[in-house]
């Protein structure tokens, strides 16, 4: 080899390579804003519960730009391990042999990654390309995702588990998700909103902030979903074990014991956090599958209508439902609770649950009750006095003759 | 009616105040009576006074736009079935199909046009517009033939797959196809049902996070709602046919058979014997750096054998077949299974001839008599060496073996109209499904 004298133009390459770099760095520079997106939410809710998350998504829309963001917002380290590209004793351990391996075993050595995440006590593990991994890695993965164990080594409980996957049919050499481990997971579709691209390209990235939990609702909010997921079961109890029927479907969420008590957990967290009911649905229906999710949630949203018998108690204060169906069911439900007990005190305080919703839903929803409540008027009582807050009622009943 | 673009109004005149609400309320509870199974998503929906637009839309978001000078010069049993019409739309889901139709109008590859021209967005929204009116209105006159539901009409100029001479009672998906190519005369009423029907936003509408918005989930919940009314029995005398099947899931849009083929046959592939996983018959290389003294495996692939039994009775078109096998050789190709290890099987009555592709359009078939599948099934399971993967190409009406030749096998059924031959009674040989055992792929337009 012979050195050569540095020429004069080296030194202005120098600089062309650095004002390249700080337009690149330039480039870079972004700010961020708290997601709103449903998806974005759901994935905050279910690393907050510290369940494992699996995202789908093509490639290049940026899973794990999305898993930079989560762990920065989160001031946690970063391990990314692709999982297509390890053999599996890279999450079993590496066999290690030591002077009398029959006396002492074979060390199962774990990698640097695993190592990094004990001693720091804390992190997110990406595992990215989880469906091009061959079925002997994802069998290695089973124990790494569930149990947190990489060879000889437990990973620490805080430790928060991420994976992406690409959809069977967007890689070629793609494979099926393997039954069991895809029951470990929560299942996320990741798509990109342009909308949400452009902002960022325009500078400004969401980020994911993690649901704020109420500590003062904690002990309510487990309560309230055991007895969800619990009066569910009771309900159907066959969904408490459902493995599907297609092999395709077999590798996405579906509902196991395992898969349920991930939902305990999601909606206490949800409950918790007073998180948007769409965010909720998304990660419940990412854990047990779309069938049984979304039979959960309608199961639950008729549970969740105000008691009658407490509307009936204080028909001025009461919750109201804020979509229209809900208030109706509501409704229905208050004048059958009259109608099993009819007293003048509950069949006035009926009328005034009537005079109060007509001025907060539209009236056309309360036809069909109103009318059953003057039907279940004894000839004694008076007429109510909420009737001249009614007259809008009147109106749409003299269209309908 | 129709196309009638907004005047333009000064902006004091409030369209909340303007808008015979009353009238537009009677007319909601009237349509509630007339069809109580759509009573939850009625209530659902959110009312917006609107001038943008020219007569009723909803969005994706569960709101409904009305016009008040279209409330005014309505009547009130029409404005009950324009309520109807509209909320069809959101619990049909018209416009999350509305944008996979479009998506697949877009990837569009194969052989044939697409449904919709994705280059046209605005042409390929009226047009999706209209065959969902289609799919929705021929159920509503079906509805209200009967006396003893409320008297109501379908109202003048409405769009029906009648008035525009195509058959009656198939999916908008199906409608987009059959319109005619100029459809868009004076008459059509409704044409703009906003993105709540075809998924393309109306100048008129307000964004996510207007007055109370119902999300993808929440109008989840509404149609499972719904549904669970409609398979109420004992209400099963007033619901109009195209409701039923709807309920009963007859009415899914049909996932794009290719992808459907792709994903079973690749999981096949991968689950069967042939696919790369690791092997001590190659120890690793990573087996030096611990001395070697722990023999580890490697990573080692072999070709899988798939072998393509075709039914050449008559009843499959060539074009059908030709579709499906370029499909599956393509996929084999694509995990590094060619010439020697794809092999196909033309079987009618008998298997007529074995041979060995590299490309679909080597291939020949033989054949157009009768049809028995096991043949087939049991000729390809026979070769040696033996397939790990058995894709049958059949029309579904042949027997099917009774035990598993061993290996995976997957059915490709053909069938252009498989959701309604339940309605065909004087059909003679109804086609016999697939054991449990055969992963059934249906294979439609």
């Amino acid at each position: 080899m012979t050195l050569t004298m540095p020429s004069p133009s080296v030194a202005t390459q120098t600089t062309e390579i650095q004002t390249a770099d700080r337009l690149i760095a330039l480039t870079r520079v972004s700010s961020t804003a708290p997601g709103t997106d449903p998806a974005v939410q759901a994935l905050a809710l279910a690393t907050a519960a510290n369940l494992p998350v699996l995202l789908w998504g093509q490639p290049g829309i940026g899973k794990s730009s999305t898993l930079t963001q989560l762990a920065d917002g989160l001031d946690l380290p970063l391990e990314t391990v692709i999982a297509s590209v390890h053999e599996p004793s890279d999450f079993a351990g590496l066999p290690v042999i030591g002077a009398d391996p029959a006396a002492q075993g074979v060390a199962m050595a774990p990698p640097d990654w695993a190592v990094r995440l004990s001693r720091t006590g804390k992190g997110l593990l990406f595992l990215d390309e989880l469906s091009s991994a061959p079925p002997a890695v994802q069998a290695a993965l089973l124990r790494v995702v569930l149990e947190r164990r990489v060879g000889s080594l437990a990973l620490p409980e805080s430790v928060r588990i991420v994976a992406a996957a690409n959809p069977a049919n967007s890689a070629a050499d793609g494979w099926q998700l393997a039954p069991p481990l895809a029951n470990r997971f929560v299942h996320l579709a990741w798509v990109h909103d342009p909308e949400i691209v452009v902002r960022g390209l325009g500078g400004t990235w969401p980020y994911i902030p993690l649901p704020r939990l109420d500590p003062a609702r904690l002990e309510r909010s487990v309560a309230r979903a055991r007895s969800a997921v619990c009066g569910f079961l009771t309900a159907r109890p066959d969904y408490t074990h459902r493995m599907p029927t297609s092999a395709n479907s077999r590798g996405g969420a579906w509902p196991s014991p395992r898969t349920w008590e991930m939902v305990l957990r999601l909606l206490a967290f949800g409950y918790a956090a007073g998180a948007d009911i769409e965010a909720i649905a998304l990660a419940v229906r990412g854990a047990v599958g779309d069938g049984a999710g979304m039979e959960l949630l309608a199961f639950l949203e008729q549970r969740d209508l105000p008691d009658p018998e407490e509307v009936l108690a204080d028909p001025d204060g009461a919750d109201v439902p804020a979509r229209g169906d809900r208030v109706h069911a509501m409704l229905c439900a208050v004048v059958d609770a009259i109608k099993r007990d009819a007293t003048q005190a509950r069949w006035e305080a009926g009328w005034t649950l009537v005079a109060r919703l007509a001025e907060l839903v539209p009236i056309d929803l309360l036809v069909a009750p109103a009318m059953q409540l003057a039907d279940l008027r004894d000839p004694l009582w008076a007429a109510p006095e909420q009737l001249d807050r009614l007259s809008a009622l009147g109106e749409v009943l003299a269209w309908a003759d | 009616m129709g196309g009638l673009s907004s005047p333009a109004r000064p902006e004091a005149l409030d369209p909340a105040a303007e808008i015979d609400m009353a009238k537009l309320l009677a007319a909601r509870r009237t349509a509630v009576a007339a069809a109580p199974y759509l009573a939850t998503a009625l209530h659902a929906l959110t009312i917006v006074p609107s001038y943008g637009v020219p007569t009723m839309a909803v969005d994706r978001y569960w709101r409904c736009y009305a016009s008040p000078a279209f409330v005014a010069m309505t009547e009130l049993p029409d404005l009950a079935v324009v309520w109807l019409h509209e909320v069809s739309h959101l619990v049909r889901d018209h416009h999350r199909r509305a944008e996979r139709l479009m998506e697949r109008s877009r990837n569009h590859k194969s052989a044939g046009t697409p449904a919709l021209d994705p280059e046209h967005p605005l042409a390929a929204r009226i047009r999706m517009n209209i065959a969902m009116d289609c799919e929705i209105n021929d159920d509503l006159v079906e509805s209200f033939g009967d006396e003893t539901t409320v008297k109501l009409r379908l109202p003048k100029g409405a769009v029906t797959p009648m008035g525009l001479q195509i058959k009656n009672g198939a999916l908008f998906e199906e409608y987009v196809r059959l319109l005619p190519k100029l459809v868009l005369n004076g008459d059509l009423a409704w044409v703009e049902c906003g993105s709540g029907a075809h998924g393309g936003e109306a100048p008129w509408e307000l964004d996510g996070s207007g007055a109370q918005a119902i999300g993808e989930f929440e109008a989840a919940a509404i149609r499972f709602r719904v549904r669970e009314a409609l398979l109420d029995k004992r209400r099963w005398g007033t619901v109009p046919q195209g409701w039923k099947r709807w309920a009963e899931g007859g009415a899914e849009p049909m996932q794009d058979w290719r992808a459907l083929l792709g994903s079973t046959l690749r999981g096949c592939l991968a689950a069967g014997r042939g696919a790369g996983d690791y092997s001590y018959r190659r120890p690793s290389r990573r087996a030096a750096s611990l001395d070697g003294s722990v023999v580890l495996p490697s990573l080692r692939s072999i070709l899988p054998r798939v072998a393509v039994v075709v039914d050449t009775s008559g009843s499959v078109t060539d074009a059908d077949l030709g579709s499906a096998l370029a499909e599956v050789a393509a996929i084999c190709r694509s995990v590094g299974a060619h010439g020697s290890q794809v092999g196909v099987y033309s079987c009618d009555a008998a298997v007529h001839t074995v041979q060995q592709i590299c490309r679909a359009e080597e291939l020949n078939l033989v054949g157009g008599g009768g049809t028995d599948m096991r043949k087939g099934i049991g000729r390809a399971a026979a070769a040696r060496p033996r397939p790990d993967v058995i894709v049958v190409l059949t029309d579904g009406f042949t027997p099917w073996p009774a035990d598993n030749p061993g290996g995976r096998v997957i059915a490709g059924i053909f069938g252009s109209d498989s959701r309604y031959s339940e309605d065909d009674d004087d059909d003679d040989y109804a086609p016999s499904l697939p054991p449990d055992w055969i992963e059934t792929v249906r294979l439609c337009r």
